[in-house]
């Protein structure tokens, strides 16, 4: 079995009241992709806010790789190696595609002002690290096929380009840890075929650890190597796909509704 | 002499208060901060100054015209120029209202030019009704103390028990579900901003026979109006009188006690305070973003 | 369509040809125009260039890391007067410079570490009090000239053989040359990239590794460093500093300079600053104008008052800063983005 990367134990987070988050536990493991199912408002988000600093628990640990990195705040969570998207996108709008992927990298280059004032010459040392990252992000570029989008605004991109630009600065990070908040939604199937596809490859190329939130159970079937669902801020249970989505408490919770749909 | 100093920081600090209460009426009902507040007070001072003494009114009719016309202004603002910005974000509001800013302060001073002059009310301030060897208060503080509160009283009024102040409060709570309900939320929205210059010209009368009338005499106050209503929250109307008081009370006592000279700094040391310490002031709310 | 060869053809300062050619002929322009005009026009010129200055920096602050600045002309203040200062005690003028700009980034570090919690209506209420403040606080220290302000000496330009206005023409050029290109390097840079971050979204700009309250602290250090050097450029170019100068209005007509040149944008700042320049200059002497002055100066005669004609900047600029916003948010270079595109398709 393959060491953990990520360990949680006893997360509870509440807003006013509401339990969103109650004595949760779980691991995720070295290139494992490992998803968390469960119903509208059963705390899934708030699971990766917690993780990434957005939120500070009130009670729990979060431990990356033995080091106890619980109520840090965003910038320094992300230096430890945890890179996410997001349910709804944040992006930098305004900015173009490369831009957006080279704003992963701000942790990994370290020119100060005094060398960016001189970026304009080729030799330069800001120049040198920027074409150096400029090359890496490049390699992302061409991985996820976003070349044709590479000098446009993200705003004007579709939906499902901007979920892949999103995901692109997730990547440029180079994350050890890779939180997706729902990547299939919105999607098309095609796309989506497409982003299964990309996600295991990242998984078996980078050697990322990767949790998803996933509300599509075909897709969690198909990639999750164990999935944990949630319900009301507590787990339900934990396993591989084919052991959670056959249990009865789960399906109660969450298939019932979806299968009668499908 | 505490007495005089109270007596002082009540009369500016419901002046204060009002100009708070005028930039709060907007900040509630349309988020933008009215940067324009101060000049549109400043040119219904102007037209009260017309009023009594080129066409010879008396002072209550003169009010009159001055009330109508501060609410035209302030409905035709909001009409004409915010209304027309195609979703703007917070900067392109902020920059409107300092462009018609700009446009008020340019108009006074081309129609009436940048001499200071002096302006006559039937309350003087040089004029004391009532003295002891301790204090005295003048008819300009008298009056000042007695229209800020009749201002306030009829916005209470107008807010709790009319249909225009229920349909206020509902598109400051949510625009659209206003929208949705049958509130002409565009009108109501324009209503909002003829009040909130009708406050800020009563501030503006009150103020000018104490300064003097020209283009600049609200700069002070409406920073002093930002102040205060930062103070009290910049979304609650009590915050905005309570706030308005507070700091005239402080400024007074700042200017007795400490330095004189320096007493126009302390608003600007209160609102870096009071944002540091507490930014959604005191007796605001504060939201975070969901993600 | 041209395919990039090497990943520096982003970054470099001129991207094609054309560009060269055209930074060719205005670097040729800038230097023969002593040659070419009069005096007069060369202290216009000057004009503009501090002008371009602050709008930089003010550009980098709104435009690129979407904070509200109402206080520019406080850090302009403080540069002028510190300006002042150091060259009556006679310090080279390359420290003066230096100095002007780091008291005055400094200044702005202090006030931006209580304002990187602030949004939008928050901060620009603490920046135009803090204007507002910083003429007051100047007006009554003695030792700076109170409100009667005081005189500023010549630097020395002896060495180069020109005559002064020209030297200090050629002085005010170099600078600002040197800082567009500067600002166009922080913009293609990491911390260029994380200020626009943290304008577009801050939770994403926090999640990919960027500390706000550093940047944002650091994007009013910079954006006052701009300043603080346009200030000591200012105390130079009137050789005489009052705090009445620094008021409410000139930190609003720089707001104005940079909103109708183009938020966010380093052609748009020069562009800004020199139509904005060129504009109050006009208007200035809108009675000299053939027809229009006449009916102008007969209109004012009939309803307005002809001692406060020069009161029309206030309005014309005003209506300028509402026009920009509800016809063309992008400014004067989003105009000229349109029409560059217009022509390249052109006549298709």
């Amino acid at each position: 079995m393959s060491l953990p990367v990520l360990h949680i134990e006893h997360l509870s987070k509440s807003f006013g009241g509401v339990r969103a988050l109650n004595d949760l536990h779980f691991t995720v493991r070295e290139k494992e992709i490992f998803s968390i199912i469960g119903p509208n408002g059963a705390g899934k988000s708030t699971i990766f806010n917690c993780i990434n600093g957005l939120y500070s628990p009130e009670n729990g640990k979060i431990i990356l790789q033995g080091q106890d990195i619980t109520g840090k705040s965003p910038n320094v969570i992300a230096g430890k190696g945890i890179a996410r998207t997001f349910q709804n996108l944040e992006l930098f709008k305004y900015m173009s595609t490369i831009d957006n992927l080279l704003l992963g990298r701000h942790m990994l280059m370290k020119s100060s002002i005094f060398h960016i004032l001189a970026l304009s010459v080729k030799r330069s040392a800001a120049a040198r690290e920027e074409i150096k990252h400029r090359r890496k992000v490049e390699e992302i570029i061409d991985f996820l096929e976003l070349q044709p989008y590479r000098d446009y605004p993200v705003f004007a991109l579709s939906y499902g380009k901007q979920k892949l630009v999103e995901l692109g600065r997730a990547l440029a990070m180079e994350p050890k840890i890779l939180l997706l908040d729902e990547p299939a939604a919105g999607l098309n199937n095609e796309e989506r075929q497409d982003m299964i596809f990309w996600i295991q490859d990242i998984r078996d190329q980078m050697d990322i650890s990767i949790v998803i939130i996933e509300h599509n159970m075909q897709m969690v079937k198909d990639i999750s190597d164990r999935v944990l669902a949630l319900n009301f801020g507590k787990k339900i249970t934990e396993g591989s796909p084919q052991e959670v989505l056959a249990n009865q408490e789960v399906i109660r919770a969450y298939l019932g509704d979806d299968l009668k749909d499908e | 002499m505490i007495a005089q100093i109270l007596i002082n920081a009540v009369v500016a600090g419901s002046i204060y208060a009002l100009m708070a209460l005028a930039m709060v009426i907007i900040y509630k009902a349309s988020e933008i901060p009215n940067f324009a507040q101060g000049e549109m007070a400043m040119i219904s001072t102007y037209i009260t100054f017309v009023m009594l003494q080129v066409y010879g009114f008396s002072f209550y009719p003169a009010l009159l015209v001055t009330i109508l016309f501060a609410f035209i202004l302030g409905f035709l603002f909001e009409f004409a120029v915010i209304r027309r910005a195609k979703d703007p974000n917070l900067l392109g509001y902020i920059i409107i209202t300092l462009g018609f800013q700009m446009v008020l302060f340019g108009l006074a001073g081309w129609k009436w030019g940048s001499d200071q002059r002096t302006f006559s009310l039937p309350f003087s301030s040089s004029s004391v009704i009532f003295r002891t060897d301790q204090y005295a208060i003048t008819e300009h503080n008298m009056a000042s103390i007695i229209i800020a509160i009749l201002v306030m009283a009829g916005l209470y009024i107008l807010l709790k028990y009319t249909r225009l102040g229920l349909a206020m409060k509902a598109i400051q709570q949510n625009k659209n579900a206003a929208r949705f309900n049958g509130i002409p939320a565009d009108r109501i929205m324009g209503f909002s901003f003829g009040i909130s210059a009708i406050v800020g010209a009563v501030a503006g009368i009150l103020v000018a026979p104490v300064s003097t009338l020209d283009p600049t005499m609200m700069w002070d106050p409406l920073l002093k109006g930002f102040a205060a209503a930062v103070l009290g929250g910049m979304k609650s109307l009590p915050g905005a009188i309570i706030g308005g008081l507070l700091l005239g009370l402080i400024e007074n006592l700042f200017g007795y006690y400490i330095s004189l000279e320096f007493k126009a700094v302390v608003a600007f040391a209160i609102i870096i305070l009071v944002l540091f310490v507490k930014p959604s002031g005191l007796l605001g709310k504060h939201y975070t973003k969901k993600v | 369509m041209k395919l990039k060869k090497h990943y520096f053809e982003d970054i470099q300062l001129f991207p094609n040809k054309a560009s060269i050619f055209w930074s060719l002929v205005a670097i040729l322009f800038l230097a023969f125009l002593p040659g070419l005009v009069k005096t007069y026009y060369l202290s216009i010129v000057n004009l503009m260039a501090l002008n371009i200055l602050v709008a930089l920096g003010l550009n980098l602050l709104v435009g690129n890391t979407g904070q509200i600045s109402l206080g520019h002309a406080g850090f302009v203040a403080i540069g002028a007067y510190a300006a002042a200062l150091m060259l009556k005690a006679g310090l080279p003028f390359i420290i003066v410079l230096l100095g002007a700009g780091t008291v005055a980034a400094m200044v702005g570090a202090i006030l931006g570490i209580p304002s990187f919690r602030l949004e939008g209506p928050y901060l620009a209420i603490a920046t135009l009090s803090f204007g507002m403040a910083v003429t007051i606080i100047i007006g009554r220290i003695d030792i700076l000239g109170g409100r009667m302000g005081m005189s500023v000496p010549r630097i020395d330009l002896s060495w180069t053989g020109l005559k002064y206005d020209i030297a200090l023409y050629y002085v005010f050029a170099l600078i600002t040359v040197i800082m567009i290109i500067f600002t166009r390097n922080i913009l293609k840079s990491r911390i260029g990239r994380a200020f626009q971050a943290i304008r577009d979204s801050d939770v994403a700009a926090s999640v990919v590794g960027i500390l706000l309250a550093k940047y944002k602290t650091f994007s009013f250090a910079i954006s006052a460093f701009y300043a603080g050097m346009a200030g000591c450029l200012w105390a130079l170019y009137l050789q005489f500093v009052n705090p009445g100068s620094f008021n409410f209005m000139m930190s609003i007509l720089f707001l104005a300079t940079i909103v109708l040149g183009g938020l966010g944008s380093v052609t748009g700042s020069v562009m800004g600053a020199i139509v904005m320049t060129w504009l109050s200059l006009q208007l200035e002497k809108i009675v000299e104008i053939p027809f229009f002055g006449e009916v102008f100066v007969t209109f004012t005669g009939y309803f307005m008052n002809p001692s406060g004609i020069a009161n029309i900047t206030w309005v014309a600029t005003g209506l300028i800063l509402i026009a920009v916003i509800i016809f063309e948010p992008m400014g004067l270079n989003g105009l000229w983005l349109r029409t560059k595109r217009y022509w390249k398709l052109w006549p298709f």
